[in-house]
């Protein structure tokens, strides 16, 4: 089976890499350490799975995943976090991803959730699965307003809120992502509008918040 | 310092330095021991995952170096690094963490840790850290900015 790895730390790659690549017929075919690459990388080498960390500079796991879903459907992908959030889990879901696991949790769970994945099964880190069957149990239940602005944020969207929070300038933006200065500009406008934001600081704490980005 | 560092890396090729690994994450974990085992001067002898083990494994395998991770569930790493050397003065403590926060730094110093090494950094830095502190000089991550 062939997997993808993308964190950006390096020694928690090299961490992910020794375990996977220690199990019989199983091998890392490629390291990554941004969202970025792992999109470009999961496009060139078709892996089964794609294990991938939420946090990273440039784009998040969680866009990629996105990205990694729609451009490669039969391609799995088992998100890993630093720490816990109920909205977390229904992003991670959102996104596509089968497989959810903390980096607090045993590297047993990170195997059992590879080989779900590639079965086409789903493995969550147990307090995602208790969320998630409580979640089930209370159905119907209206969502928040900020989860329905969220789910009018455009892919484009979520990928500017990234590289603003990150600290970059409209024009910075617009040349990372081969746009116009203007364009970036109306695509700012409209996710500070659409959020309910009002300044930077208010979409920094947002992206954090969310972990869109570390604080 | 430069003699220090030339002076133990003469011995480790005879003797590699007795470690152990403090981490509540077992990825984590495994990371840093495939990035000393890549360097091959270093000799792991154990394997905790919360403070209170590391003090008792400390104390029972009494080895010259702990990489000590900070931030762990119940006695966290500074507490541990105070423990263990209140019962053994002379052990090496390599403070780790994700956090580049100066008072913890200072906080981890106050505790007699020899070093403090960020995580993002351990990658490409963790051996060099070591190897400093083994030779009797501090370390602190120079991105931390102290």
């Amino acid at each position: 089976m062939r997997i993808l790895v993308a964190d950006d730390h390096d020694v928690v790659r090299r961490g992910l890499k020794s375990v996977l690549d220690a199990r019989t017929g199983w091998e890392v075919v490629a390291e990554v350490a941004n969202g970025r690459e792992a999109v470009t990388q999961a496009e060139k080498l078709k892996p089964e799975v794609v294990v991938m960390d939420i946090s990273m500079p440039d784009m998040n796991g969680l866009e990629a995943a996105r990205r990694i879903k729609k451009t490669c459907p039969k391609t799995e992908v088992v998100i890993l976090s630093a720490h816990y959030t109920d909205q977390l889990v229904r992003d991670i879901v959102d996104a596509g991803a089968k497989g959810y696991i903390l980096k607090s949790d045993a590297e047993r769970d990170l195997v059992i959730a590879v080989e779900a994945v590639s079965n086409r099964r789903t493995f969550f880190t147990t307090r995602a699965s208790e969320m998630l069957i409580d979640g089930f149990r209370h159905r119907g239940e209206a969502p928040s307003p900020q989860a329905l602005a969220r789910e009018r944020l455009t892919s484009r969207e979520r990928e500017i809120i990234q590289l603003l929070a990150e600290g970059n300038s409209s024009k910075e933006v617009a040349t990372t992502l081969g746009i116009s200065t203007k364009t970036a500009e109306t695509h700012r406008s409209n996710i500070m509008r659409k959020l309910e934001l009002h300044s930077v600081s208010e979409l920094v704490r947002y992206a954090v918040r969310n972990q869109i980005i570390e604080p | 310092m430069k003699a220090a560092i030339a002076k133990m890396k003469g011995e480790t090729t005879k003797q590699s330095v007795r470690l152990v690994i403090v981490d509540d994450h077992e990825i984590f974990r495994t990371g840093v021991r495939r990035v000393l085992q890549s360097d091959g001067h270093w000799e792991i002898c154990g394997e905790a995952s919360t403070g209170d083990e590391a003090v008792r494994l400390a104390q029972e395998l009494k080895p010259e170096v702990i990489v000590m991770d900070v931030s762990m569930p119940g006695t966290n790493g500074i507490q541990a690094t105070r423990s263990i050397l209140s019962a053994l003065p002379g052990t090496k403590i390599l403070l780790l963490t994700w956090h580049t926060s100066k008072e913890l730094v200072r906080s981890g110093f106050a505790a007699g840790a020899s070093g403090y090494l960020l995580k993002s950094d351990a990658g490409r830095d963790l051996i060099e850290a070591l190897q400093t502190i083994v030779g009797g000089t501090t370390y602190v991550s120079a991105s931390i900015g102290m």
